[in-house]
């Protein structure tokens, strides 16, 4: 109980710091050459980087990013994942067999080496790393929903609400839903994780988005040269990438 | 053994399900990529200067870029499944030879990484599993959560600040003696020790209280063998399954941290491949990539076999 | 060899004293069978004379034997005599046997580290202490591999292989059926003969008269009545005796016999198989209109895959059934073996009886009128599944079938878990119900008394 709540409230800071922070911080791009790396000060709280922008900036507008992104992949992939779930485990035979076979597929990769294939279409734009973080998560829906959702659906109460003459919106809002929705709420946090590092770690490597885009793992890459003159600006990328993930992994019951 | 059986064809359905995968996204890749891709395979075969519209069109013809699309996409994976992944666009030389030398260094990083993980994971959190509750045990849950959350890259940034460039006692980059393998190798099995510590954890707590092991108590046997004979034994089942699913982050984690130990192997070909659009090299490392994944789940496979005789019968 | 003595044995609990003194004497040769429904104390008492109450309860009192009293020796001590003096069989012995290792290692284990015996010394005796049991060619299997009844057999083996010659078995016949359940109990009886002390826990006076000997009646933590098995089951003088005595389905009164109509359902040459396995084929049966009939059979022999075939629940391999037109849901209803699992977990018994008010338009007086019949309390409505007592959530699911006035009841195994005294309390609503209702019954019953006193047609599967 107290690890969700540690969790939540790491997530609200967190979300304030990327909705409310690009509204008062400056220009992420703006470049200063003759005030590169410095240290905190008072023009710039946290310091710059190495052309003289405001890290500050950059921070909370990368913040916004990853949070923005990682909420849209996850429900991107969350919807049709949930929906085709509830259909094969509802429709069993061979729409079942042909979903199920899909998902093997797509299950044969890591999910990663699936979205650096999508990114090399069009390395550095943001469509091919929604569609191939999309499509690599909704199989772990789907899976989900369909196994959870064939055990409930061979209970004796669903036969029964069958017997007495209800219809499937009752035995998913009553029977379904209730049981599915926590353990859906869980595997959402999941992801959003799994959506914010692989979108840092690609970044990283170079082959998501790319500078001057300011996002927490081409910071990490650019700034890594002077990590003598400026240590502080190579750790906060990853402290606040490590930090959202911790407040997800805590939100979603540490276990796993 | 029908439960070998079983488990061997299936992951050979897997790895031609991944070849299908890689495939077909690569093949549309060339058809979607701007640019003429016979002049750019000419170009790679025979270096930019000398490449000619007579050449890209002899490519052309060679390769069957003319024929319906659908005709293409079956020479394609033909080529595939005969492991004929063509000319690197980059250095003009066969695909195939550059993964052998990159392929030996993936596998050694990923046995020492796994190794390592394998020697600290479980035993510690068999260890912890024993005295659940203690104040060692929440300790180690609380190491466990935040090593989770920190990326590979994260902790590799780190391991390198450290012991390469603060400490100066191991290389920060390359490969050669067994001194380059310990950093990448260690921000890996960090990553994977975290996660197998605490499903060790769990399931040795599980196992020293579950009804086999008192029973075996209540049949009069001293504690230690009822440890030995009952509780690791049945804790290493979910252990062991886990692994399977540890996969994915190992293959994850290596593409990431080969990037940033300038590691020459698979992952690190794969993303310099992708950046130089080099489709024939993106396929094949990635194509070997997913194929090693296979394998390890092979193994992992024949491990739970060996354990579990439950795994073995045919039904 | 002496004799296992309590003297003012007593179980306390945070909540105050759970066991009352109880004084009891078991002698070699001389089964002891404890009879009481769940939540009498019988299994606490049994687990303060072998030493493993869990650690929030303490026990008080004497358990002599060879002239020490066992709750004053130390933890340590106490272990030392398990296997080697005192045994307890497991409750569950399919669940309780180590999946991964085979059936004589389970055994061997025992002599090896009792007794310092070499692994191959050990093993000849695992092969032995099998053998004895009827066990001789399972011995190299796993549990998986085991029948229930031979998984029971290899953990006796297991229990008895170091020569404790006190054994203590805690509901041994949990989750049995009636042919398997005679088979342990003869097994245990056996056990007795050959000169050990047996004390068993049942709450099936069945399983006590097989075993005779002595016997005591447990209620509330204390053993209300106690002697020889022959005199106090044949002239029981407490009247809780008396009552779990004549809640025995071989004591119940018949049910009266019921006015029948037309065919309702009739199956003719049905089979089924699942899987390789062949269920059954060639079965006819009918069920009239307001008429009983009863499928009876062992566990597997497809008894309620039967009754499924003739709701329409499955399709039958081959045959036909034919049923009266109209008798569709919510015509046909069912009852459950576990009426956990008929209700949906997260909302209350009030609720779902609300739905289907609702759902067919039905008088709200209806719901007060059976719950009255039912003799349940208004004040259960707002609880949900889990909260309610079994034989109480299983009359419940009984007042939510007969709303939409059926014309079918089929009944699944209804009271298979439910203690003998409440097994009888909803059976015999389930006749009033019928009764007033007018519904035809079909009924699965593992148990050959049940079927013969409720339905005049008993069509026996299996075995």
């Amino acid at each position: 109980m107290t690890a969700a709540r540690i969790g939540w409230a790491l997530l609200a800071a967190i979300a304030a710091f990327g909705i409310l922070g690009p509204l008062l911080a400056g220009d992420p791009l703006r470049q200063d050459l003759s005030a590169t790396l410095q240290g905190p000060g008072a023009v710039h709280p946290l310091g710059t980087d190495q052309f003289g922008r405001d890290m500050l900036a950059r921070l909370t507008h990368a913040t916004r990013l990853s949070l923005g992104f990682a909420a849209v992949a996850a429900v991107a992939a969350a919807v049709p994942g949930i929906a085709l779930g509830l259909i094969a485990a509802w429709r069993g035979g061979i729409v079942e067999r042909a979903l199920v076979s899909l998902a093997d597929a797509v299950m044969a990769l890591p999910g990663l080496l699936l979205v650096v294939l999508f990114a090399a279409f069009a390395p550095g734009e943001f469509l091919p790393l929604y569609l191939g973080l999309s499509l690599a998560l909704w199989v772990e829906y789907f899976r989900l929903t369909r196994g959870v959702a064939a055990s409930l659906l061979a209970r004796p109460a669903v036969e029964a609400a069958r017997l007495f003459g209800f219809g499937p919106w009752h035995v998913l809002r009553h029977h379904l839903l209730p049981e599915l929705a926590p353990m859906l709420v869980t595997l959402l946090a999941f992801s959003a994780a799994a959506a914010v590092t692989a979108i840092s770690a690609l970044a990283f490597v170079g082959i998501g988005l790319r500078p001057p885009t300011p996002e927490w793992g081409s910071m990490m890459t650019e700034l890594l040269p002077y990590h003598a003159e400026a240590p502080l600006q190579v750790l906060l990328p990853g402290l606040l990438l490590a930090l959202t993930v911790l407040g997800l992994q805590l939100v979603a019951g540490a276990r796993r | 053994m029908g439960g070998l059986t079983r488990a061997l064809a299936a992951r050979a359905v897997q790895a031609l399900l991944v070849a299908l995968v890689v495939g077909i996204a690569c093949f549309a890749m060339v058809r979607l990529l701007p640019g003429d891709m016979a002049f750019r395979i000419a170009a790679g075969r025979y270096g930019i200067d000398l490449v000619s519209g007579a050449a890209a069109d002899a490519v052309r013809v060679e390769l069957g870029l003319d024929r319906p699309w659908w005709q293409q996409l079956g020479a394609w994976l033909g080529g595939l499944i005969r492991f004929d992944l063509g000319v690197s666009l980059v250095s003009g030389d066969p695909v195939v030879d550059e993964l052998k030398t990159y392929l030996g260094h993936t596998i050694l990083l990923a046995v020492v990484a796994l190794g390592i993980s394998v020697l600290v994971g479980p035993p510690l959190g068999a260890w912890l599993g024993a005295r659940a509750g203690s104040a060692a045990d929440r300790a180690g849950l609380v190491a466990s959560a935040v090593l989770r959350a920190l990326p590979a890259f994260v902790v590799g940034i780190g391991l390198i600040l450290v012991f390469a460039v603060g400490l100066g006692w191991l290389p920060a980059a390359g490969v050669g003696g067994w001194q380059e393998v310990v950093l990448p190798a260690v921000t890996l099995a960090l990553g994977l020790a975290a996660v197998s510590s605490r499903v060790a954890r769990d399931a040795v707590a599980a196992a020293l209280h579950a009804e086999p092991a008192e029973f075996a108590r209540r049949k009069g046997l001293p504690e230690g063998a009822v440890r030995r004979r009952h509780v690791w034994r049945n804790a290493a089942v979910p252990v062991v399954a886990y692994l399977g699913v540890q996969l994915v982050a190992l293959i994850e984690g290596v593409v990431i941290v080969e990037t940033l130990f300038a590691w020459p192997g698979i992952g690190h070909a794969l993303v310099h491949a992708v950046v130089a659009r080099d489709v024939p090299m993106v396929q094949g490392t990635a194509l070997v990539m997913g194929l090693l994944f296979v394998a390890l789940n092979a193994l992992v496979d024949l491990l739970t076999l060996l354990i579990d005789p439950r795994r073995r019968s045919a039904a | 060899m002496s004799d296992l003595v309590l003297d003012g044995v007593t179980v306390d609990g945070p909540q105050g004293r759970i066991v009352h003194p109880t004084s009891l004497t078991l002698r070699p040769g001389v089964p002891l069978a404890l009879l009481g429904e769940t939540g009498s104390g019988k299994s606490l008492l049994m687990q303060a004379v072998m030493g493993t109450l869990p650690p929030r309860l303490s026990a008080g009192g004497s358990v002599r034997l060879d002239g020490t009293d066992l709750l004053r020796l130390d933890a340590a001590a106490r272990r030392a005599l398990w296997g080697r003096r005192i045994a307890m069989l497991p409750q569950e012995p399919w669940a309780a046997l180590d999946p991964l290792m085979r059936a004589e290692a389970q055994v061997a284990e025992v002599p090896r580290f009792l007794n310092r015996a070499p692994w191959a010394e050990a093993r000849r005796r695992a092969g032995e202490a099998l053998a004895a049991l009827g066990l001789a060619r399972g011995e190299r299997r796993y549990p998986f591999q085991l029948s229930g009844g031979m998984c029971q057999r290899v953990a006796l083996a297991a229990t008895r292989v170091a020569g404790a010659g006190v054994l203590l078995a805690d509901e041994p016949t949990k989750g049995l059926d009636t042919a398997l359940r005679d088979g342990v109990t003869a097994l245990l009886r056996a056990e007795a003969e050959a000169g050990r002390i047996l004390l068993a826990i049942t709450h099936d006076v069945a399983v006590a008269r097989g075993l005779g000997g002595e016997v005591g009646v447990m209620l509330e933590g204390e053993v209300v009545e106690s002697g020889p098995a022959a005199a106090v089951l044949a002239a029981p003088r407490h009247a809780y005796t008396r009552r779990l005595l004549a809640a025995e389905p071989a004591a119940w009164a018949p049910w009266p016999r019921a006015e029948t109509g037309g065919v309702l359902v009739e199956g003719r040459g049905l089979a089924k198989r699942f899987g390789a396995q062949r269920l059954f084929e060639g079965v006819d049966v009918a069920l009239r209109a307001g008429g009983r009939v009863a499928l009876f059979g062992p566990s597997g022999s497809g008894k309620s895959t039967l009754g499924n075939l003739l709701l329409g629940l499955l399709r039958p391999d081959a045959g036909e059934v034919r049923r009266a037109p109209g008798l569709v849901a919510p015509f046909v209803q069912k009852l459950y073996q576990d009426p956990v699992a008929a209700f949906a977990p997260r909302r209350t018994v009030g609720q779902a009886i609300e739905a289907v008010v609702a759902r067919h338009r039905l008088d709200a007086r209806a719901t007060t009128r059976w719950m009255e019949a039912l003799r349940l309390s208004p004040g259960l409505l707002a609880r949900r599944p889990d909260e309610v007592s079994g034989g109480e959530l299983q009359r419940f699911a009984l007042l939510r079938a007969m709303l939409p006035g059926p014309r079918v009841l089929f009944a699944d195994e209804p009271t298979s878990r439910l203690d003998p005294v409440t097994q009888q309390e909803v059976m015999d609503r389930l006749r009033d119900a019928l009764a007033a209702s007018g519904a035809a019954l079909l009924l699965v019953t593992h148990d050959r008394d049940i079927a013969g006193k409720a339905a005049k047609d008993v069509l026996a599967l299996g075995g």
